[in-house]
């Protein structure tokens, strides 16, 4: 059995708790080890990130990508604003996309002259979190002081669409162009279905409220990402676009990067490489019949990773979350709303959270999103006082800890864990890069169970999530 | 319901008047009085967003000594009313609209037919949009239309801006431009309807 990789250390924020409490990771007690992505699906692409060029090689596939996209719009005397979202900053360290962020802006600087390039990075539901990433990558400094974080209550911009007035950021679009700085790792499967997916910050990170509102609450399940389409498409907006560029992600690490004037060619690439790449590793978590689901990473509860899978698809990985025929997943914000006061579902189909999670170990994860549901059906143990204490003062989870119940150490909950459940299967979401960290006999499965699942998703699964969304073979092509 | 424990504190010092926490407070509790930032104890939810969003960093949320019980008993109603206008603005009554509090729509129905006329009083009453303050804005806005509120923005304010689109009146051509392309908005409205329809029957809380 390979070592445990090493899982990306806590940081310092406002969202968690300080990181010199993380007195153990999981992944380093007895019995845990890793298994490699690559040696799972063999087909999955050859990385830049990590790798031994570092980030070096990031940086040349982002100037190499930029420097063949159309920028003749932009004029020395024009603005750009440069579009991010927080998420990029969880990715891998972070570093890769901040390091796509500074060439964006170097090479606009470059082949256009223009100067006044901004940076404006939205975010989720914690509204500083990416001033915290601006300032941790220096990105203040090297966007010579014109780098801000954006939330949905600032002021607001009424966007004239196909289906009625919506509402963006008006700080995101108070510039000649913007740029769309993002990625094509899956992250919201259970929300977005991977329909759009390469859009979905027009309708979330550079939305206002009324339209996240919208999105969650207004259309439903399957439709809810077209309130990101009706902004992009909007003539406000396509008067203002320059180009996107993404980092080009697999679970296994940083493929490329793919910058695009045509943001839907550069969308149906992602939606090919969102089913294909990262449906394998979901089907395969479907196949777990039993475990203990360990959190150990830098963001919200339901955002922590294993293999780029969050925590939140994982409690839905009983069911196939890319199928659009079953409209509602375990978790989604449309399923937690249609649970009624007794705990039972209000609608018959809808099914249950994956009963293969026996109990959730919370070593060490933030606040910041609504996450007492997932306590509420899954048992589940946070590690030390100051994490709970944490949740009880946070707005969003003052329910959290009435579902959970708090040990005091990383080794008092893991035994509990095995004791309580029986089980000693561990899937450890601690954004190991390249690889996941597992207990043993997880690994064992895993590795017995990949083959057919690979099979299984590439001849049946694929086609149809493809045909599904109207996307076909040949935008690889592109 | 909701359990108010946290309770916003301005440094002034600190605080420029800038109204930022004016406008983004969705149960008005902040106000800039001689240029300084105040805060209405009785008032505040604990949400957080003079916190996160005051440029100069002069708003702490602190614990607060007692904390503050806020919420609207569904049964002080008739709830033949409430699953009434529950109906009318497409939303099941024990459907769950503010994910933070917990929220239902029933008990935001309650506060409307008690009284509560903008979405700043149905915050204040039930607690409800005073967590992340940005995904029940759309129910709570269908709620109060539907029992006939004029909908009109805080002035000056960030709250809200409007109403917006929901399953039952997206335009024919939309839909059937993309349905091609994953987007299933006619199957999701049946999934919509039938919880209304569930509603409607279910009835009694």
């Amino acid at each position: 059995m390979r070592a445990p990789i090493k899982p990306i250390p806590p940081k310092p924020s406002q969202y968690g708790i300080d990181p010199s409490l993380v007195k153990t990771r999981i992944a380093d007690l007895p019995g845990m080890t890793s298994v490699s992505l690559k040696e799972l699906f063999p087909d999955l692409p050859e990385v830049i990130f990590p790798g031994e060029n570092g980030l070096a090689k990031v940086r040349q596939a982002a100037e190499e990508a930029l420097m063949k996209v159309d920028m003749s719009m932009i004029k020395p005397e024009h603005s750009v604003n440069v579009l991010a979202s927080h998420h990029g900053f969880t990715l891998l360290g972070g570093e890769p996309y901040a390091e796509l962020l500074k060439a964006i802006k170097d090479v606009i600087e470059k082949r256009t002259g223009c100067r006044d390039i901004r940076l404006r990075a939205g975010v989720g539901m914690r509204f500083r979190e990416t001033e915290e990433y601006i300032k941790r990558y220096g990105l203040d400094t090297y966007y010579d002081g014109k780098a801000i974080g954006i939330a949905p209550v600032d002021q607001g911009i009424p966007i004239e669409t196909e289906i009625g007035t919506l509402y963006g950021i008006k700080k995101v679009y108070d510039a000649d162009w913007i740029v769309h700085a993002h990625h094509s790792d899956v992250r919201e499967v259970h929300f977005h279905r991977q329909v759009d997916k390469a859009v979905k910050p027009f309708g979330m990170s550079y939305a206002r409220i009324e339209t996240r509102s919208t999105y969650h609450q207004n259309l439903g399940p399957r439709g809810a990402n077209f309130v990101a389409r009706a902004i992009f498409d909007s003539e406000f907006v396509q008067k203002k676009f320059a180009f996107a560029a993404f980092l080009n992600i697999a679970p296994n690490g940083v493929v490329g990067v793919d910058v695009d004037n045509d943001l839907y060619a550069l969308n149906d690439r992602v939606t090919f490489t969102g089913c294909q790449y990262y449906g394998k590793i979901m089907t395969l978590f479907g196949e777990i019949d039993e475990c203990i689901a360990a959190l150990d990473f830098p963001c919200p509860v339901p955002y922590v990773f294993s293999a780029g899978v969050i925590y939140a698809n994982f409690t839905g990985a009983n069911t196939d979350l890319y199928d659009l025929d079953a409209p509602l997943p375990p978790y989604t914000w449309y399923t937690e709303a249609f649970y009624g006061k007794r705990g039972k579902p209000l609608l018959g189909d809808i099914p249950p959270v994956n009963p293969a999670i026996k109990m959730c170990v919370h070593n060490y994860a933030w606040t910041g999103y609504p996450s007492a549901f997932f306590a509420e059906q899954i048992p589940t143990v946070v590690v030390g006082q100051e994490q709970a204490e944490l949740f009880n003062r946070d707005p969003l989870n003052l329910n959290y800890m009435d579902y959970a119940t708090v040990i005091k150490s990383t080794e008092a909950a893991m035994n509990f864990a095995y004791r309580a459940t029986g089980t000693r299967k561990v899937i450890i979401f601690d954004g190991a890069m390249g690889g996941i960290n597992v207990s043993e006999p997880l690994a064992e499965l895993l590795t017995r169970k990949a083959p057919a699942v690979s099979e299984r998703v590439d001849n049946e699964l694929l086609p149809k999530w493809l045909r599904q969304r109207g996307v076909d073979l040949s935008v690889l092509n592109n | 319901m909701k359990l108010v424990t946290l309770l916003a504190q301005v440094d002034t010092d600190k605080c420029k008047g800038c109204r930022t926490c004016e406008r983004v407070c969705p149960v008005l509790a902040i106000k800039v009085v001689d240029r300084k930032a105040v805060v209405d104890p009785e008032r505040c939810r604990g949400c957080a967003n003079c916190e996160q969003r005051c440029p100069d960093y002069a708003v702490t949320m602190i614990k607060r000594e007692k904390p503050l019980q806020v919420g609207v008993d569904v049964h002080e109603v008739n709830y033949d009313e409430v699953v009434a206008l529950c109906a009318k603005a497409k939303l099941h009554p024990e459907q769950r609209i503010c994910y933070c509090v917990g929220t239902r729509a029933d008990e935001v129905a309650a506060a409307i037919i008690k009284g509560a006329r903008t979405p700043e009083e149905v915050s204040l009453v039930t607690g409800a949009r005073t967590g992340c303050t940005i995904e029940c804005i759309q129910p709570i806005l269908r709620l109060l239309e539907a029992a006939g509120c004029e909908l009109k923005p805080p002035e000056g304010g960030w709250q809200w801006y409007g109403r917006t689109a929901t399953a039952w009146d997206l335009p024919e051509a939309v839909k059937q431009k993309y349905s091609s392309r994953g987007f299933y908005f006619e199957e999701d409205r049946a999934v919509l309807d039938k919880l209304v329809e569930e509603g409607i029957k279910g009835g009694d809380a």
